[in-house]
């Protein structure tokens, strides 16, 4: 494996984010040959890890979850660009009133019983994901220095290869919170933060009912090739 | 292109994203039967942070060869194994899986003792954190994996899994990964 670049990883300990520095490691990570046992991966994970939950927002049929509804879509790729076809693609975010669906979430913000808050998708030949849901709000981080996360998906990508397991977030384009936000921050380098925001799609594109936005992830190991 | 970069997968993660089934690497979904080949055992542990506290909610994937040594996509490669399992930690940070006891290969670093590769998740984990656990087994074959020879040797017993007695028939092992702080667990950059 290549050496990435400086910056595209997050930095700790995050300001802010106690856990950032009870939990890594405080001794140097040991590097490694990559060998058999990192280029090697599950076949077929769909098997286990079910997609077929892409619509977040009617978990009861006929009544839509509350806030704007959102297509988000995008190609999962590998670091030459190829689609990565077969990869499983979870998802989950908070409501509308940045509320998650999880025992761990004490805020006092409503849930909402017609969103799920979760999802699986399996990419297609050309490395397309596809969900549909609503646009989350924003939440505050119970912390002692209480900081606001801007609207966000959390996203979980399995690709072909253990080296290309990713888990990240995305981010909305123009919003104010984004500048503030200590997690996308912990990354050092603009352009890999940029990286993170979704593209705005014109409505005409989307169609009447949903706002709509685009979003491609890469994945590490160019070596692997997806198994059918 | 450059990778797109990690973030904490942070304290939500859907509890439904776990099924009944994804613990166990020897069943490829939940309605299928258990592979016939090779040893079935069960690999426990404990997650701590520093200070020794239980790491809650954190998300461990497991990663191995087969009975055989075999890896998904290898042409004999038990069908019936799926290479790869998914446990969250409990509210005193103890986690489980069952599995296969992983057999021996050989590949471009050389020989490699009986392992298995652990991912784990967390809130406050910026990035994912990785390891090797090496099962119990001869002397030599310890002594001769390249993986294991790149952790100081002080630091090597840290890696190894510890019998612990049987359960239901099966072989217990038992893992603990300290994330911080006192006999901290050797991670690995990649
Ligand atoms: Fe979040």
């Amino acid at each position: 494996m290549t050496a990435l670049p400086e910056g595209i990883e997050p930095e700790v300990p995050v300001p802010g984010y106690p856990n950032t520095w009870t939990h890594t490691p405080a001794q140097p990570l040991l590097p490694r040959p990559a060998g058999r046992t990192e280029m090697a991966g599950p076949v077929r994970l769909h098997r286990k890890l079910v997609p077929g939950a892409v619509n977040l927002a009617e978990a009861t049929p006929g009544r839509p979850a509350i806030g704007q509804l959102m297509q988000i879509g995008g190609r999962i790729l590998d670091e030459a660009g190829r689609p990565v076809a077969g990869a499983v693609v979870e998802l989950w975010q908070a409501n509308a009133a940045g509320r998650y669906a999880h025992a761990n979430d004490g805020s006092a913000a409503p849930l909402d019983p017609n969103f799920t808050g979760h999802g699986r998708a399996l990419t297609d030949e050309d490395g397309r994901y596809a969900f549909t849901t609503i646009k989350p709000g924003a939440y505050a981080v119970p912390v002692q220095e209480t900081w606001w996360r801007p609207p966000h998906l959390h996203f979980s990508v399995h690709g072909p290869s253990c080296l290309s397991r990713l888990v990240t977030q995305m981010y909305f384009p123009g919003e104010p919170l984004n500048a503030l936000d200590r997690i996308l921050n912990a990354i050092p380098d603009g352009a890999a933060r940029s990286r993170m925001i979704a593209r705005f799609l014109p409505p005409p594109s989307v169609g009447d009912f949903f706002l709509g936005f685009t979003h491609d992830i890469v994945l590490r190991g160019r070596h692997a090739t997806p198994e059918a | 292109m450059f990778p797109t970069s990690q973030q904490t997968i942070g304290p939500f993660f859907p509890a439904e994203f776990f099924g009944p089934a994804d613990h166990d690497l020897t069943r490829v979904s939940a309605e299928a039967a258990p592979t016939r080949r090779g040893e079935a055992i069960l690999l426990r542990g404990r997650v701590t942070r520093q200070g020794g506290l239980p790491c809650v909610n954190a998300v461990l994937e497991l990663w191995q060869a087969d009975a055989a040594g075999r890896f998904a996509g290898d042409a004999d490669a038990d069908p019936d194994f799926l290479f790869w399992g998914r446990a969250r930690t409990d509210g005193d940070g103890r986690y489980a899986f069952r599995t296969v006891l992983p057999g021996r290969f050989a590949d471009q670093l050389g020989p490699r003792a009986s392992h298995a590769n652990v991912t784990l998740l967390g809130s406050g984990l910026m990035r994912r954190v990785l390891t090797t656990l090496f099962f119990p087994r001869a002397a030599e074959e310890l002594a001769a994996d390249p993986v294991l020879a790149l952790v100081p040797s002080g630091r090597r017993p840290l890696l190894l899994a510890d019998p612990a007695g049987e359960e239901d028939g099966l072989r217990v092992f038992r893992f603990d990964i300290r994330l911080r702080g006192t006999d901290e667990t050797p991670f690995f950059a990649v």
